[in-house]
């Protein structure tokens, strides 16, 4: 069955840019969100086995996302892809339970090696 | 008119939609190096992109429009047939907060203001304008950071604002700290000239 993968960024360019980054050959059905509150209605829907969110996003921002996930105790592995490269946001997203942080513009290598890291899809 | 879509009086919703999207990471990387400096997280906003007409700069600094007094730097940039200034625009209330924590000591006299607005201003517009140039595929030289003045109402600022230019695109980029009252504006203005410039840069990212 292909793994249900979700891309949670309120920019459509840098959905694009991360859906671009994916392994070929990796089984994959993705769902697109423009926001956090939209990203956890699919997550919930069983849309999101593996997330890569965005953090600074309308209505619902990645932090508040990585909070729901973990009260709610969705089974998903997060993958934070995010422009806000402060230590202190990279330590904030792990410590909310996210497996890994990529810094935008998100780089193809760097994101199969997360995958690969965390036995997620390994080529 | 078909492929000239930001000159139109409308900003095409996919060129404003990259365009946030490359400020976010710029942003991303400036407020790094202030949350280094000023050893805080800074929050980061979702910046703002507009095409405005010079009257209408004020819209473009939304989030300072409640302040009663700020100091502001400009400092131009040109490069790659494209050109534009940076405009920092702090809110005056912000200094006491930015000495303390730069472990300034003594009086905050407007001179010491002056000398912090610019060593921030520096690092912001620096860093911005480099993750912009290394996105877009460009080489920008910028000018000496300019005072456009302390202790101003920000009308008088726009007012002050002499830039060259009559219609604009601008990004908004609002910027706080999460736990000490610091909040300025980063205002990118990009000329109508550069437009086309632009516009071939991002439809080259798209593809």
């Amino acid at each position: 069955m292909s793994t249900p993968v979700l891309i949670c960024d309120d920019s459509s360019f840098a959905r694009k840019q991360v859906q671009r980054a994916l392994p070929p050959g990796w089984d994959i059905d993705v769902t697109f969100a423009g926001n956090g509150e939209e990203g956890l209605a699919a997550i919930s829907a069983g849309k999101g086995d593996v997330v890569f969110l965005d953090l600074t996003m309308p209505v619902m921002d990645g932090f508040e996302v990585l909070e729901a996930i973990k009260k709610q105790d969705l089974p998903c592995m997060v993958v934070v892809i995010s422009g806000d490269i402060q230590p202190e946001a990279m330590a904030r997203v792990k410590k909310l339970g996210a497996v890994d942080f990529i810094k935008k513009p998100v780089d193809a290598q760097r994101l199969q090696q997360v995958l690969t890291d965390f036995g997620i899809y390994a080529g | 008119m078909r492929g000239d879509l930001m000159s139109a009086e409308h900003l095409d919703e996919e060129m404003r939609d990259v365009f946030q999207e490359i400020a976010n990471v710029a942003m991303g990387r400036a407020a790094d190096l202030l949350a280094r400096l000023l050893n805080n997280y800074v929050v980061l906003p979702i910046p703002v992109v507009n095409l405005l007409e010079r009257n209408e700069l004020k819209m473009a600094l939304s989030s300072l429009k409640s302040v009663d007094s700020v100091s502001a730097v400009c400092q131009g940039f040109v490069g790659s047939r494209i050109s534009g200034e940076a405009l920092l625009i702090f809110n005056d209330t912000s200094f006491q907060d930015i000495a303390e924590l730069t472990e300034f000591k003594g009086d905050i006299t407007p001179d010491i203001e002056l000398e912090l607005l610019m060593d921030i201003a520096n690092i912001l517009i620096g860093a911005c304008l480099k993750g912009l140039t290394e996105q877009l595929d460009v080489s920008f030289s910028q000018g000496q950071p300019v005072l456009l003045g302390q202790h101003l109402h920000l009308q008088d600022l726009v007012n002050n604002q002499t830039g060259n230019w009559k219609r604009a695109l601008t990004i908004e980029i609002p910027y706080r700290l999460e736990s000490r009252n610091v909040d300025c504006d980063l205002l990118l203005l990009f000329t109508e000239d550069s437009l086309a410039v632009l516009e071939s840069k991002v439809r080259f990212m798209l593809e």
